[in-house]
């Protein structure tokens, strides 16, 4: 096997998630994704170790809970190379959305690179949507251009986050439809709870609105937005 | 009243964001059944919508197997739609509650009170007041003579049914036995009803005739000035004087859930799960299902294996557990697991095996099973002396538990967990203290592993329950100890583990184990007691977070003879509470079994010699097989 095939054994596909799995937790998305790819017989590869063998998936983002989303990165290392054995993607996606519940499905599936950053590095914003009556303009009140600073409670501790500067972009065209692009993944990420919150302390969005809005991260940026 | 379906989605996504695991609620689960396309074609009179209800939480409920067995056998029926329904937890009860919503169903969050059939799984007394909680909440009136023609029929099964006495108020019909067919022919019927347009009473008229059903409204109880039963006796014609268990021979005709729900949420056992056989052929005098579920039957290598390689691909799940009251039991055991571990490693799949017997547990088993997880390992000596295990049946020696540990210990293995109950029959202080010696036997054993091949992390954990009397046992006639004899033992207990470093003693709130016997050997005076529970404030009592002794001893303390009344020893004259249900076992074979436990005499397991029980009657299962001659006997569970 030479290093070309080697390169050929991680796919990088892109899923979305819509209904009643937008309430799971990010563990339990690894967990269905990792139990449908067995049932697509994807030939996952698995971590070597003695008591708890993993398999080779890495999520781009953590799929927060409550969040529908249209385009989320995943990446799976392979056990074989294509030329190895019968693994002809394409059907290989096929096979897997089969055997997702209809609320998971794969959109696009690619071979990609091996080595260099890991996928959750490489991500470094996203772009979501919300709605909710009177978001946009709750955002044009918060936001004047000025640090908004809110409270994250976190395991006890209090820290203050600002936000405006994780902000990159935002479409406040429809009042009841917020676009925002922000800072994503291990360097300034911007938490969608915290935006809410600030919303809500400064905008005047009242909490039962906030608390129903639908959240929808519509893309994750890699690299650069 | 507002059912979840009905909610604008904002107001929906607005409750779930202040829930913790909203995933509860929400369902779409792999190989969860929604029917919702097919099953609106069917003209009305043709479908019937059951409700599948577990008075638990959703972790506990999706962990149980008779769920997924009764979930795919209902929902083959074209005219059945099954859905399920959990206990909520506080924090989505109080959403409900707060905005009147009724109780939904997960697969299409339909509110409990449109079904037409509501069916509670009961595995355990405790759950009683969440019985009532889920009806409420379904908006359902608790008892069944306050339902109307529009009410959907209630009805339980599960092994608390062959005494659901203390509940019999609150079900129009009541399963005893194995459900899966029992159901099937309780739908069938009700279909006949809603074609026909009998009235509930009709229905019931006719479903009492089929074996495993009882109709407590068909049965008139009266009592002795000293509050023990005088008499049980039908008041319809058509009702039988005996209720007959309903039973599955051959359990290969039994429905094996293939495609069984996987669930999103890290439940309690998150793992396939595969019968392998029901009923136990050992006898242990305390254990009610070792009873109830007589005689034992097996499914077939064939069976099993070919299920195996099913659930493999069909769940994508990393753990398979064979699940049965004692594993090695399993005639074919080696065998099963020649077939099983090669394709549970292709598939990366962990077997587990839970109620394992250690004599059987030889080197090479222990290497097969473990070959990943292999931090703990868990024996059931009961007791901790050998007069003790004796009286209780348990066939075992000490030397088992000494050899197995060793062979454990030189296999990996790091912890050991031992079961014992306090309060059997006849327990006396040496008995109690014979725990601890026990304890330190195993540590020794330890270190006389060399250094080298041993464990340096070794460490036993020690859990002890207090003993529960249930009908349909040898012991339903025995006394539970009180509860200041419960404090002073596990103290006892606790003091001779102490010094250890190496132990860790675990012990539960006796008082929970207090309510327990109330119910197990309960009649049908305490339903109003656990009505007035519920309305104060009790449910899921079997968490310790929720259990509310304070509400329950006063109310308990008002019925005549108080908690004593319901956990003394009962004559052997005495007329039980459920002496008209036929279980299989014959009162008199119980009877004798306690007086060979008073005098410390063993009976051995059915496949060694039948002891003839009554359960031959039903023609199948280890009745009908040659003794067996290997070397399966003298084990540990
Ligand atoms: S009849 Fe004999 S073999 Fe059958 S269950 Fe009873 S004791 Fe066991």
């Amino acid at each position: 096997m030479d290093v070309s095939d080697l390169q050929q054994n991680r796919v990088l596909f892109h899923y979305a998630r819509t209904g009643s799995t937008i309430w799971l937790a990010h563990l339990d998305m690894v967990r269905l994704f990792s139990r449908a790819m067995n049932r697509a017989a994807w030939p996952l590869y698995w971590s070597e170790g003695a008591y708890n063998p993993r398999p080779d998936i890495v999520f781009g983002l953590p799929a927060g809970c409550g969040i529908e989303l249209e385009r989320d990165p995943v990446e799976v290392g392979l056990a074989t190379s294509p030329d190895e054995g019968s693994f002809d993607l394409e059907e290989a996606v096929l096979r897997l959305n089969a055997a997702l519940p209809e609320s998971v499905q794969v959109t696009e599936a690619n071979y990609t690179e091996s080595g260099g950053k890991s996928l959750m590095a490489r991500v470094c914003a996203a772009r979501y949507r919300i709605e909710a009556p009177g978001v946009s303009s709750a955002y044009r009140k918060t936001f004047t251009g000025a640090p908004v600073t809110v409270e994250h409670v976190r395991k006890k501790r209090t820290t203050s986050v600002e936000l405006m500067s994780k902000i990159m972009d935002a479409d406040v065209v429809y009042d009841d439809v917020l676009r925002i692009t922000c800072g994503a993944g291990s360097v300034n990420h911007l938490r969608i709870n915290l935006l809410l919150k600030a919303l809500i302390r400064d905008g005047g969005l009242s909490p039962e609105v906030a608390a129903g809005a639908r959240l929808i991260r519509e893309a994750v940026f890699m690299g650069t937005v | 009243m507002i059912s979840w379906n009905s909610l604008p989605e904002a107001k929906q996504r607005a409750i779930l964001r202040q829930v913790e695991k909203p995933a509860r609620y929400t369902g779409g689960e792999w190989q969860a059944c929604d029917k919702r396309e097919v099953f609106f074609r069917l003209p009305e009179k043709d479908r019937i919508r059951f409700a599948f209800c577990f008075p638990d939480l959703y972790e506990i409920g999706m962990s149980n197997l008779a769920l997924q067995i009764l979930y795919a056998a209902l929902n083959k029926d074209e005219h059945t739609w099954c859905e399920r329904f959990f206990e909520p937890a506080s924090d989505m009860r109080e959403q409900l509650t707060r905005e009147n919503i009724a109780l939904s169903s997960i697969e299409s969050g339909t509110p409990l009170n449109a079904f037409d059939i509501v069916g509670m799984s009961i595995s355990y007394e405790l759950a009683y007041t969440t019985v009532l909680d889920m009806l409420h909440l379904g908006k359902i009136p608790l008892r069944s003579v306050d339902r109307g023609e529009q009410d959907p029929l209630v009805v339980a099964g599960g092994p608390v049914a062959c005494n659901l006495e203390p509940m019999a108020p609150f079900f129009d019909l009541i399963m005893i036995g194995d459900g899966e067919e029992l159901l099937s022919s309780v739908t069938a019927l009700y279909r006949a009803k809603k074609q026909n347009h009998w009235t509930k009473r009709d229905f019931l008229l006719t479903a009492c005739q089929l074996e495993g059903i009882y109709v407590p409204a068909f049965y008139d109880v009266t009592y002795h000035p000293d509050g023990t039963i005088d008499t049980i006796e039908p008041n319809v014609p058509q009702a039988p004087r005996v209720i007959q268990k309903s039973i599955i021979n051959d359990l290969n005709r039994a429905e094996m859930p293939l495609t069984p729900i996987v669930p999103n949420l890290n439940v309690v056992h998150d793992r396939m799960v595969m019968e392998i056989f029901r009923g136990c052929a050992r006898g242990c005098r305390f254990c009610q299902a070792g009873f109830i579920y007589r005689p034992m039957r097996e499914r077939s290598l064939e069976n099993l294996s070919e299920a195996a390689r099913t659930l493999f691909q069909q769940t994508g799940c990393d753990e398979l557990g064979l699940l049965s009251l004692s594993t090695t039991d399993y005639s074919l055991l080696s065998e099963l697991l020649e077939k099983l571990i090669p394709c549970a490693e292709k598939y990366h799949v962990n077997l587990s095996l839970p109620s394992l017997r250690l004599d059987a547990f030889e080197r090479d088993m222990a290497e097969q099973v473990a070959t990943t997880r292999r931090a703990g390992l868990t024996f059931a000596p009961e007791a901790g002396t050998q007069r003790l295990r004796d009286v209780i049946n348990k066939n075992i020696v000490e030397e088992d538990l000494l050899q197995a540990t060793d062979v454990a210990l030189r296999n990996g293995w790091e912890r050991i967990k031992l079961y014992f109950m306090l309060g059997l029959p006849t327990e006396t202080d040496d008995d109690v203290d014979g725990i601890g010696s026990m304890v330190n036997r195993l540590i020794t054993c330890w270190r006389n592993i060399p250094d080298q091949l041993r464990t340096r992390r070794f460490f036993i954990n020690v859990s002890t329950s207090i003993f529960i009397p249930k009908p349909f046992t040898p012991f339903q006639w025995a006394a539970q100890i009180s509860p200041d004899v419960m404090r002073e033992r596990q103290q006892r207990v606790a003091a001779a583990l102490r010094p250890n470093r190496r132990v860790n003693y675990q012990w539960h709130q006796f008082e929970s184990s207090v309510l327990e016997a109330v119910f197990s050997r309960g009649d049908r005076r305490l339903a109003d007691v656990i009505e007035k529970a519920w309305m104060q404030g009790c449910v899921l009592d079997a968490w310790h977070e929720h259990f509310r002794w304070d509400i329950w001893e006063p109310l308990l303390s008002e019925i005549p003879g108080g908690i004593h009344f319901y956990t003394r020893e009962r004559s052997l004259h005495e007329q039980f509470p459920w002496d008209h249900i036929q279980i299989g076992v014959h009162r008199a074979f119980l009877e004798h079994e306690w007086q060979r436990a008073m005098k410390g005499k063993t009976t051995p397991a059915c496949f060694e010699q039948c002891s003839h029980c009554g359960a031959r009657a039903f023609g199948g299962g280890v009745c009908f097989e040659p003794p067996r001659t290997s070397s399966q006997k003298d084990i540990w569970t």
